[in-house]
């Protein structure tokens, strides 16, 4: 089962309106991220199956992986 | 009026006289509420070189049309007045659900006028509205006062209070709300505290007339079904403001050490995910929210119970003190808000006498005896409650930053982090050359509220000075306030994303009128120059000056972090000010231009 990778809001935007990618396993968030042309400086939170990891995570089979940016500040 | 409780209640405390007055409609349609007001009233009615501490000054705390509707996000108030710690231009946000009270009570603003005799606390029950004695009061901390009103008064009264530090006069004194919120920045505290009022307490019962009540009930649904079916709602609540820690270290952000850094070598100790894991105990919202973002936290360390840290006070009073605990940041806050100073300006100033002190330019005999380096919590402790009291050491750190390194010299000045004199929040800007410009010209002093630009940095090449950079600064300057503007809270628009289009309808179908985003944004850009307009009429010089940076962000690149060896040039600083002035339709000295101020029908605003 291939893991499967959604992003916030603002991450979407910056992609175009794409929200959701099945992804390969093995690699790394931040490897992830740079493949679809995301700059991971600009997320600032990795959840894998609802828990907080970091982008250097190695994602999983079956994973759901959610990219949250900040947008906005307090 | 629909959308609005209709009255403006004065409170003349000099001769302890309320009068109620009619909303004006003209003020209503071109300045909408909240800040809006604030900077209304603030220009019209508080003369040309007033004191902030005396009886000329006021204290303007404004609703607007979406608070204490059932909208997301609409329990906030606007808190505005001449600043005791820059001399310039005040405006505080709170949230909570103070605002729904004063709104079911028919009002739209409150001002207070004058200085009362004796302190007094302000009583609103609908109709009712008195000036009642607060002696026993005065002195004791916010928690004790809020609980002393809630309980005498019963739960559904609304307080907000000031401590100590707005008492004995801290130039950034806060007014505490919900035993955790404030309206933090500027010295609105100072005000409420010079005028002898400790505490305003209200409850309605009335309706908000609303235009279109159909309209109105499916507009807030529609954001509330937005917000629930938001990416990251889950994540977003579970950390709330803290959730920005982990990467602020991780790019550069995390003011260190009274920031000499962007990243903290010792930061996993205060990241949102230790947080979570070790004091939060459960969430709390304001008034409508469906994305709580306050947490509430047992610090067992202290045996005590707080809420947040946010991630500004994480900053300033975790990192940037040298401070690795987070339960001992938790404690710092709990202190803070108890004797109500601002944690980000109280941070800065407790930041600034630790590099003093390892610089030798403040002793053990300045410090009573305290050995401020960084990291040292106790004394962290001990001169919040100095700094309350306006003792010792404290009652020049009370002062602010800026008027404190004036006093020590021996180039003490320079590291001051502040502009205008107001202490900078809680993101480092050594290589962030948008974030450094929206702090530099930020309508109350280096607050990142207004214009939050950084990621746009990364986006686009975080030392980059072009044209892009400054209009995205000019766009959010001119439409995030409008959320202060309209009494609602930004943090569901900034982090969950949702359509901000999605307030247009509500807003109408609450008042009648129909609006645009650019016609808000328009209204922002008003706001925005009039804001400039005090400035230049309050500060003798006022000019491109008063927009400098710390020299710290030009010419001392951190030496570890992630921003290790990079700085802003000086004259890209400048660059960025030219540029700046240039789209704003300002003079090259930051002054609006009479075409500008004519263009945009402020003329009667002029001297």
């Amino acid at each position: 089962m291939p893991a499967t990778l959604r992003l916030g809001a603002s991450l979407k935007q910056l992609l175009g309106g794409r929200d959701e990618f099945s992804v390969e396993v093995g690699r790394s968030v931040r490897d992830t991220a740079l493949s679809l042309g995301i700059n991971p400086d600009l997320v600032a939170m990795v959840s894998a199956n609802g828990e907080m990891q970091t982008k250097d995570y190695i994602i999983k089979e079956g994973d759901a992986i959610r990219l949250l940016a900040v947008v906005g500040g307090g | 009026m629909n959308g609005y409780g209709g009255h403006i209640l004065r409170v003349d405390l000099t001769n302890g006289m309320t009068s109620k007055e009619s909303t004006p409609p003209q003020v209503a349609r071109d300045f909408i509420g909240g800040r809006g007001f604030g900077i209304y009233y603030l220009l019209r009615e508080v003369p040309r070189h007033a004191d902030p501490l005396g009886p000329q000054n006021k204290l303007i705390i404004s609703s607007g049309p979406i608070s204490g509707m059932l909208i997301p996000g609409g329990g906030k108030c606007d808190w505005t007045t001449k600043s005791p710690l820059t001399g310039g231009y005040a405006s505080a946000s709170m949230g909570g659900h103070f605002t729904a009270e004063l709104r079911y009570a028919g009002l739209d603003s409150i001002i207070l006028e004058g200085i009362s005799p004796k302190p007094v606390y302000l009583f609103i029950d609908d109709d009712k509205v008195e000036l009642r004695d607060a002696a026993g009061l005065w002195g004791k901390g916010t928690f004790e006062v809020e609980k002393h009103f809630k309980e005498k008064l019963g739960e559904e009264f609304q307080v907000a209070v000031i401590g100590p530090g707005g008492e004995n006069g801290v130039s950034y004194a806060c007014i505490n709300h919900d035993f955790g919120r404030q309206a933090g920045r500027g010295g609105v505290g100072t005000v409420m505290g010079n005028k002898k009022v400790k505490a305003i307490v209200v409850h309605g019962t009335k309706s908000v007339p609303v235009a279109d009540v159909d309209a109105y009930r499916a507009a807030g649904k529609a954001i509330f079904k937005a917000c629930k079916e938001a990416e990251g709602l889950k994540e977003w609540t579970r950390y709330g403001t803290t959730i920005v820690t982990s990467w602020c270290d991780e790019v550069g952000a995390l003011p260190t050490r009274n920031f000499s850094a962007g990243s903290f070598d010792k930061a996993k100790g205060i990241y949102g995910q230790t947080m979570r894991e070790k004091i939060v105990i459960t969430d709390k919202g304001c008034f409508g929210c469906p994305c709580p973002c306050g947490k509430y936290s047992h610090v067992r360390k202290y045996n005590t119970y707080v809420e947040g840290p946010e991630y500004e006070t994480i900053g300033l009073m975790g990192s940037n003190l040298g401070i690795d605990d987070i339960e001992a940041v938790a404690q710092a806050n709990l202190l803070a808000d108890d004797l109500g100073i601002d944690t980000i300006s109280a941070g800065n100033a407790i930041a600034w006498a630790m590099e003093c002190y390892e610089k030798g330019l403040l002793t053990g005999k300045d410090t009573g005896g305290l050995e401020l380096k960084f990291g040292n919590v106790e004394a962290t402790f001990k001169l919040i409650e100095l700094i309350a009291r306006r003792e010792g050491l404290g009652a020049l750190l009370a002062e602010g930053v800026k008027r404190a390194s004036q006093k020590v010299g021996r180039g003490s000045e320079r590291f001051a982090i502040q502009v205008k004199g107001m202490e900078q929040s809680a993101y480092a800007t050594h290589n962030a050359t948008a974030m450094l410009l929206a702090y530099m010209t930020c309508d109350v002093g280096a607050h990142h509220n207004r214009s939050w630009a950084i990621t746009y940095d990364l986006q686009v090449g975080r030392e980059k000075v072009v044209p892009e950079k400054v209009a995205r600064v000019i766009w959010l300057q001119n439409f995030r306030p409008m959320f202060d503007v309209l009494g609602g809270c930004r943090l569901q628009w900034v982090e969950l994303g949702i359509d901000r289009n999605l307030y247009m309808p509500a807003l109408e179908a609450i008042t009648g009128v129909k609006r645009t985003w650019e016609d808000l944004d328009k209204v922002g850009e008003r706001i925005w120059n009039l804001t400039r307009m005090y400035w230049v009429r309050e500060i003798e010089g006022f000019g491109r000056e008063w927009d400098l940076p710390s020299p710290r962000f030009y010419e001392e690149p951190p030496t570890s972090g992630a921003t290790k060896g990079q700085i802003t040039k000086f004259e890209d600083v400048q660059k960025l000010l030219d540029m700046y002035y240039e789209q704003r339709g300002w003079t090259s000295d930051g002054l609006p231009k009479p075409e500008t101020i004519d263009s945009l029908g402020l003329r009667a605003f002029v001297g």
